[in-house]
């Protein structure tokens, strides 16, 4: 039972490490709220998985799994996935907003060049 | 068409050797018009020689590709308030005299949009059988989609009057923008109509879609427009 114990422990120790580095990147605004919500939820997850270590027996009996990890395997990757989804939302969002941004850019500095020429010539 | 402004927007990417005479013929074809370049960070003197040639020319930062481009263009023309835009290329393929028959076409047929077609009643543009090919898919697609028949939904070569300027302003598809624009449009409640026009074979450059990169272009173009079908708002 010692190895089984040293990778619960492993599992708390990472969780909590997850989670006060996410708690800290938000307070730093390094990580936005939105994003960070996701990252808290998976953090606590594994906390609560190594915490309370039959609950993944019981939770993989309950969907039909006969070797519990793997059943964990499939959560995590799931949830892996549902993390790259919301990033590939989250470059979605930046790269529409950059467009419009280097568009607006673009044609301010025709705007601007054209002010230029008008102010050039009435100083003349 | 009387007092009414168009904008020429021709977006250009490393066309140093053609957008002279591209600028040329507009002045001399469509005089009145006033002519927009959008520079989509040409590496070469694209921006310099436009600008000689009498053009208004805006820079771009960095390469927004043809879709983010030609948007410039709208977002000018819709702040400018002008009637009327017309998309010519900066390659040199579209023919500024040929401006007169979307013209023609859209008093005819009172449509918001008109596209200039190398496949309607003119033959003289050749083109790879691939192309054809994605051409007569898209064309099916169309037709089963939204009920309307477009012979050239790849073409850039188009007229827009100001209730199209007024929508792409606001939503214009990126990476392979024509045949996207049209469900768009379509799903406005505008009206799109065809005319047949000669085209060039480009003279210098290479076309933006090769050989490996055009089952991806098929891909693309093909979800973007069963998505835009499917959007409910615009």
């Amino acid at each position: 039972m010692g190895d089984i114990d040293k990778i619960h422990l492993l599992g708390m120790v990472f969780s909590l490490f997850v989670l006060t580095s996410v708690g800290l990147l938000v307070r730093g605004r390094l990580l936005k709220e939105k994003y960070a919500l996701v990252w808290l939820l998976i953090g606590a997850f594994i906390l609560v998985m190594s915490v309370f270590d039959n609950l993944m027996d019981w939770f993989s009996a309950l969907i039909g799994v006969d070797y519990a990890p793997s059943a964990l395997f499939a959560i995590l990757i799931a949830c892996a996935y549902l993390l790259l989804l919301n990033v590939s939302v989250a470059i979605s969002d930046l790269k529409r907003h950059n467009k419009a941004l280097t568009q607006e850019l673009g044609l301010t500095r025709l705007r601007l060049e054209e002010l230029e020429k008008k102010v050039n010539r009435l100083e003349r | 068409m009387g007092n009414e402004r168009t904008l020429i927007v021709v977006p250009a990417f490393n066309e140093q050797h053609n957008i002279l005479r591209v600028i040329a013929d507009i002045r001399k074809d469509i005089p009145g018009a006033d002519i927009l370049v959008i520079n989509d960070c040409s590496g070469d003197n694209t921006a310099e020689r436009a600008r000689a040639a009498g053009a208004q020319v805006v820079d771009l930062p960095y390469n927004l590709g043809i879709g983010g481009a030609v948007q410039t263009g709208f977002k000018y023309a819709c702040a400018h308030q002008y009637d009327y835009v017309v998309q010519i290329d900066g390659d040199g393929q579209h023919i500024p005299a040929e401006v007169r028959k979307l013209r023609l076409a859209m008093e005819r047929t009172g449509s918001d949009m008109v596209i200039g077609s190398r496949f309607l009643n003119v033959h003289s543009f050749k083109t790879t059988c691939c192309r054809r090919l994605g051409i007569r898919f898209f064309y099916w697609l169309f037709l089963v989609l939204l009920h309307i028949r477009v012979t050239d939904s790849t073409s850039g070569f188009r007229l827009y009057n100001k209730k199209c300027i007024g929508v792409l302003a606001r939503h214009y598809p990126s990476d392979y923008p024509e045949p996207d624009a049209i469900v768009l449009l379509k799903k406005q409640g505008l009206n799109i109509s065809e005319t047949g026009v000669e085209m060039r074979a480009r003279q210098h450059g290479e076309s933006s879609i090769t050989a490996w990169k055009s089952p991806y272009y098929m891909l693309k173009v093909s979800l973007s427009i069963l998505f835009s079908c499917s959007r409910t708002r615009c």
